[in-house]
């Protein structure tokens, strides 16, 4: 337990406490280019202290643990080197969270089948997935990967809470070289239980149906058109909205957003959640790793922004209070973090344990039937880099298709988008019915209207 | 502990058995504007085991808790067994070596008070806020670590090694109304505490840089004769083509091996392409790689011809090639896989100068520095730092938002002419692949001109001004 090692911690400082204790164990199979190719199994363990001591907070971590605890002679050694981080610290009135008034919100996190699952049973859907995606001219990669962990976090304040979790992820691609033209066509599931077969024949039909319309290229169209973002297209436009939400960001002052609150800043069909508590995702968690009990957390309601999310450390220095998002590694400190972001939606709908992908569903979501000319874009180069927050974006597709008279013509090389992502969230000119988990974010393809295409 | 790790490997069953162990001290501190964000001291440790039966894949074990290493050998071997792999995995042959390598430290950074590294860092984040109130938020980081390294194989290889590493990077943030623009200062090498006086100039410019650009336009998109500064071609050639010679991507694809066919031109007689694990004092570089290969200078590109790639033994014996030393791994958390080094883009001797690049170009853009790339095989993007335009001959006026990307068979035949001032870039951050990330690199390369390529800017087309 992590309790022996806070109690050290109490009986030094003066400004209290709090410790975070994380074990995993992974198994990985792995299929490189269409035939089984290694196994692999990891143990880690380690322990993350941070103190308040005369005003100023330091931080340790170590993964010198023992393997079902930190063990008195780790701890002590954690403690000053956490003590040596807090001489340093600056002045801060952090205060640490007493217990919830009632108990924690349960969520389901663990799942037997998930922590059962043989090696046996991981090699099988691999090997089931690779045989429905083998194709002529095509190789294939597929991963597997199941992961059990236990997570312990307690404060002086005697707030204090454990958890088990699974998670398990299936991810594979297709490759296709003709010539000097490469194409990669991927997709991955993650959750918390092993997936249904379900999810695994969506997964399956997901790739094919982009691949079956990326065989043939097209010369990409030109000019300021109608771009449809799939789920996984989307990342370029979320990011700098994400980026700007989070009260790290709203508290150095370079958050676009950061004076928003109350504004109608977004198409009023937008609206942003973040869920730690739907149940089969693996970022779903009863406490965060601060102590602070998970709730939802609406970002954005139709259109307006609501809140930032925080943690106790950003919220300390916001003179606000902590939205339970406090996300913390075996090493540094702990951040402001997301867990499940969710876009247009109340909860039930998706609290099926295994949707991971809602069933095999239309490329374009429904929104290419009045496109006379634009771009299905579902994956761009560079997402991320440069000045995300700004918002301007200009990135080169890397798997992208021509909508030509309301039909997916083919694929387009050798182009690129730009735009602004505020100005573009501002007028959305349609969300898809095909909302589906990519990573931990739940959202549909979105149109967007005027979105400046460029060819070369 | 070599003890410890030889008596494991002699109760392994597996045909072939490697095991690393690491432990890693690190400091690391954080400036935010003017506050400090955290200044922390982590230990990390952990060991790897990687088995082979014949006939077998790889068993793969690591773990943080060192008690468990008996076990783990067992695992892995159990693991190796349990994926039989046809045809069979071979390694090429590398020659036993014993070898106790402690590189040398230049400041232990073990033995430099973590106040001591908080006040260097806070006179450099000083310097960058001090440039102008137009900076209204940096971000400055320190990390410094000391990595004694342990590893044995069941052929006789047993290395030991002290490995330092020492990174900063200043990031200026400057605002004028809804306008942020950013310098970015890195530096990253393989040495300790002296190495990282003086830098102040380095934040100062970036700083300056930053203030500059709030009044700088958008460049205007199009297609230009584009110069890269040594920064941003050495990024390039490293992402563009560098991770194409992995052997990795090729060596079980057919399709993939015809496309990266020795033999086959990719460049004009201008084009040197290089990676060299062995060059002194880089950051990629080591006497040996995570499979006990040792480093060394490996040709990929020779006056525009492929004619080499980076193996690691496995990919090697597939195919009937050499191993090059490019089996790395970020941590004991990982296994090794083909990465590369140090890797660069040759100066032409008689190459001439930056000003011989520009001197015929009417209108183009220097593109400088990088603040990110990524490539998707065939298809990459760039973001510089900063560009200025070209005009008459002449450096111009500075331009902003200057996205170059491409296709990487056109863009490396574009290439048409490379001076003779080379040079190493020292900078931090790292490369990442396979969820493996940072591995330390190196990239070089003198000044580059491609005489024809796609700069994106706000918004897109035609590129004539």
């Amino acid at each position: 337990m992590i309790a022996p090692l806070v109690e050290l911690a109490q009986r030094r400082v003066d400004g209290g406490a709090d410790a975070l204790w994380r074990r995993f164990e992974r198994t990985t199979v792995a299929f490189e280019w269409g035939r089984l190719k290694s196994a692999a199994t990891t143990e880690e363990a380690g322990a993350n202290l941070r103190v308040r001591h005369r005003g100023r907070v330091g931080v340790a971590g170590t993964t010198a643990v023992g393997g079902s605890d930190v063990g008195a002679q780790h701890a002590a050694p954690l403690l000053e080197r956490a003590l040596a981080s807090a001489e340093l610290g600056e002045a801060l009135e952090l205060g640490f969270p007493g217990p919830p008034s009632t108990s924690f919100p349960t969520v389901g996190t663990f799942f037997d089948r998930a922590a059962n699952a043989s090696l046996d049973d991981l090699i099988g859907i691999g090997r089931a997935l690779l045989a429905r995606l083998e194709r002529e001219g095509c190789r294939v990669n597929v991963a597997i990967e199941r992961e059990t962990t236990a997570t312990r976090v307690a404060n002086t304040a005697g707030a204090g809470g454990e958890y088990g979790g699974t998670a398990c992820g299936v991810s594979a691609d297709v490759w296709r070289i003709a010539g000097d033209d490469v194409l990669v066509v991927s997709d991955a599931l993650e959750g918390a239980d092993l997936p249904s077969d379900e999810a695994l024949a969506a997964l399956v039909a997901s790739i094919n149906a982009r691949l079956d319309h990326a065989l043939r290229l097209v010369v990409p169209p030109e000019g300021a058109l109608p771009v449809v973002f799939t789920p996984a297209g989307l990342s370029a436009l979320m990011l700098p909205v994400t980026q700007a939400l989070s009260g790290k960001a709203v508290l150095q002052g370079i958050s676009p957003l950061g004076a928003k609150v109350g504004a109608q800043v977004f198409d009023a069909r937008l609206s942003l959640a973040d869920d730690p508590l739907r149940v089969g995702r693996t970022a779903s968690r009863p406490l965060d790793d601060e102590c602070v009990p998970s709730r939802t957390v609406c970002l954005v309601e139709r259109g307006v922004v609501q809140r930032f999310i925080y943690d106790l450390e950003t919220a300390a220095r916001a003179k606000t209070e902590s939205t339970g998002h406090g996300t913390r590694g075996i090493f540094g400190k702990p951040v402001p973090g997301y867990t499940n972001i969710v876009m247009n939606e109340t909860g039930a709908v998706t609290n099926v344990v295994g949707a991971q992908h809602a069933a095999p569903l239309q490329l374009g979501g429904g929104l290419l039937g009045d496109i006379p000319d634009g771009l299905l874009v579902d994956e761009l180069i560079g997402v991320g880099q440069g000045n995300v927050i700004g918002g301007a974006f200009s990135h080169p597709v890397a798997l992208a298709y021509r909508i030509e008279r309301g039909e997916i013509t083919g694929r387009v090389k050798d182009a690129a988008v730009a735009g602004n992502a505020y100005e573009l969230w501002k007028q959305v000119a349609g969300f898809g019915n095909d909302a589906r988990w990519t990573g931990s974010r739940w959202a549909p393809s979105v149109r967007f209207d005027g979105v400046s295409v460029a060819r070369r | 502990m070599i003890d410890r790790l030889t008596a494991a490997l002699a109760r392994s069953r597996a045909d072939y058995t490697e095991i690393r162990v690491e432990r890693t001290w690190s400091t690391a501190v954080t400036f935010r504007g003017r506050r400090l964000d955290s200044a922390t001291a982590s230990e990390d440790q952990g060991g790897f085991v990687r088995a082979l039966h014949a006939g077998g894949g790889w068993g793969v074990a690591s773990f943080t808790s060192l008690d468990r290493l008996p076990a783990m050998v067992a695992r892995a071997g159990d693991l190796s067994r349990a994926v039989p792999v046809e045809p069979p995995i071979r390694l090429a042959d590398v020659s036993p070596h014993q070898a106790d390598a402690l590189l040398d430290l230049d400041g232990d950074v073990r033995g430099v008070p973590i106040a001591e590294k908080k006040r260097l860092l806070e006179a450099y984040n000083g310097v960058m806020l001090a440039v102008s109130d137009r900076i209204v938020d940096t971000l400055a980081l320190y990390r410094d670590e000391v990595r004694e390294y342990w590893y044995v194989n069941s052929q006789g290889t047993i290395l030991h090694e002290l490995r330092p590493e020492i990174t900063l990077s200043g990031t200026a943030v400057a605002r004028r109304d809804g306008t942020i623009e950013k310098g970015l200062e890195s530096i990253g090498l393989r040495r300790g505490w002296n190495s990282v006086q003086d830098k102040a100039a380095g934040f100062r410019e970036v700083a300056e840089r930053a203030v500059e650009l709030l009044d700088a336009p958008m460049v205007k998109g199009g297609t230009y004769p584009v110069v890269l500064d040594p920064e941003l071609a050495g990024v390039f050639i490293h992402e563009a083509f560098g991770h194409l010679s992995e052997a990795d991507f090729v060596y079980e694809n057919p399709q993939a091996r015809e496309m990266m066919t020795l033999g086959r031109r990719f460049g004009r007689p201008v084009l040197t392409v290089g990676d060299n694990g062995a060059a002194p004092g880089l950051r990629g570089t080591l006497p040996f790689d995570d499979e006990g290969t040792p480093t060394q200078d490996t040709t990929l590109i020779k006056d525009g011809i492929l004619v080499g790639r980076l193996h690691s033994r496995e990919t090697a014996a597939a195919m009937g090639e050499r191993p090059t030393g490019n089996a790395r791994a970020t941590s004991f958390r990982h296994a090794p896989i083909v990465r590369m080094t140090n890797t660069y883009i040759a100066g032409v001797p008689g190459g001439g100068s930056f000003e011989d690049l520009i001197g015929d170009v009417r209108l183009g853009v220097y593109a400088c520095g990088a603040f990110g790339g990524q490539t998707m095989l065939e298809n990459f993007s760039f973001t510089a730092a900063y560009g200025r335009m070209i005009r008459d001959g002449r450096v111009a006026e500075l331009v902003k938002d200057v996205v170059l990307a491409g296709n990487l068979f056109q863009t490396l035949d574009r290439i048409d002419h490379i001076a003779a001032d080379f040079r190493w870039n020292q900078m931090g951050g790292g490369c990442g692949k396979a969820g493996q990330y940072p591995l330390p690199v190196t990239e070089g390369a003198p000044h580059v001109r491609i005489e024809e390529a796609l700069v994106g800017g706000e918004v897109g087309g035609v590129g004539e001004a």
